[in-house]
């Protein structure tokens, strides 16, 4: 049976073709006024801070508006068939990949300056004169807090999907709450620091690794706020709730990073890292056997019951 | 051989033995005294391997108490 009408409203295929916007100009243009406004306070040029406010206020308001716009094509006009959801699925996970290797380079400029410090630092960790804060203060506490903020956060989820909305709602409360203490703390630990960014490597390290982590938890805070006004205006369901999960995701990221972070950063050179790493890498370079030697002796009153296999690695190393 | 054999340093260069040999030596004399024959060893060590302006200037840190490194055993 054929019909003479053809239905010209309805695509014949699940993707999503997008209007004409003007928010990924805008968004450009505000990202260059950003950077090169950045660049000029960073070197002293006038109106450089007042250039980089209004690129701030400027990449903030488009950003905004772009992702209204993302959120009404998906919500209220039905754009995000399961084909466009995965797309933006993977999308935001390379996204995160990229985010995993920016901090990768900020680690391994740590490691590298603090595993081998020059003779100009007094070839010692934390360089002559920096007096570093304790890691098991603040910093300790800040991990704490956000891995109970991603435990909250987990909760939250499994309410969503078990169509639990009062569990979704105080989930995220919480998981902002605890966000935002931590924020709290950590400007804290800033303003009454020893130590600046200009403090040689040691201060650039440290500031960039923190300096960073801490917008991305803001971003994050953000993210997550704009999920709970989204939950709170009935935006979501316990199947399609996209932006919420990379919220999610993007929290976790920002979380783990926060855990190996302080472990990690401000250990090396610390009687913590003595004890725990056991021989320098120096020797472990040097005399292998010398290394396995004290390795046996830093582990034997922490984990006696590996020594069972003392006598393998004294075969290995037989003269 | 005008250096002793530090297992540290079998695997660094120039920069590092000449370091650690100045180091030493005030390390030496610090500990044992000026006269302390044995520190001479250190002392040749590094003018022998150490850029004299490195020389310079550490002695300079050292006059002024900004030399980093510790020289105290």
């Amino acid at each position: 049976m054929t019909t003479k009408f053809m239905n010209r409203s309805v695509q014949a295929h699940p993707f999503h073709l997008v209007e004409a916007s003007p928010w990924p100009i805008a968004v450009s243009f505000s990202l260059l006024v950003v950077t090169l406004s950045g660049v000029m306070t960073f070197q002293g040029y006038s109106n450089g801070l007042f250039l980089l406010t209004l690129g701030f206020i400027s990449l903030v308001s488009t950003m905004t508006l772009w992702f209204k716009d993302i959120s009404r094509e998906g919500t209220f006009q039905g754009h995000h068939t399961f084909a466009v959801q995965k797309g933006l699925s993977l999308g935001f996970v390379l996204f995160v990949i990229s985010e995993i290797f920016f901090f990768i380079s900020i680690f391994w400029a740590f490691f590298h300056s603090s595993l081998a410090p020059t003779v100009e630092l007094g070839a010692h960790w934390p360089p002559a004169g920096i007096e570093t804060l304790n890691p098991w203060e603040v910093p300790l506490l800040n991990t704490v807090i956000l891995l109970s903020s991603g435990a909250t956060v987990t909760y939250a989820h499994h309410s969503l999907i078990q169509g639990n909305r009062a569990g979704v709602i105080y989930g995220l409360i919480a998981t902002v709450a605890l966000a935002a203490v931590f924020t709290g703390f950590q400007a804290f630990e800033y303003y009454n620091a020893p130590f600046t960014f200009s403090d040689g490597v040691y201060g650039s390290t440290f500031y960039m690794a923190t300096g960073f982590h801490g917008i991305h938890v803001i971003v994050g805070t953000i993210f997550l706020t704009v999920g709970l006004f989204r939950v709170l205006s009935y935006h979501l369901t316990d199947h399609h709730h996209l932006g919420f999960e990379q919220a999610i995701l993007y929290w976790h990221f920002v979380d783990v990073v926060c855990s190996l972070g302080p472990g990690a950063l401000r250990a090396p050179g610390s009687k913590e890292w003595a004890r725990f790493a056991g021989p320098s890498l120096d020797l472990l370079l040097a005399s292998p056997k010398a290394a396995f030697i004290a390795i046996q002796e830093v582990r034997e009153p922490w984990f006696p019951r590996l020594n069972r296999f003392n006598s393998i690695g004294r075969k290995v190393f037989e003269d | 051989m005008s250096e002793s054999a530090d297992v540290k340093l079998t695997t660094a260069g120039f920069d590092a033995r000449c370091w650690q040999n100045y180091v030493d030596y005030f390390k030496c004399i610090n500990a044992r005294g000026e006269d302390f024959a044995p520190c001479k060893q250190f002392y040749r060590a590094y003018h022998s391997l150490c850029p004299n302006e490195w020389i310079e200037k550490w002695d300079t840190q050292r006059e002024e108490g900004t030399n980093p490194s510790n020289f105290e055993v």
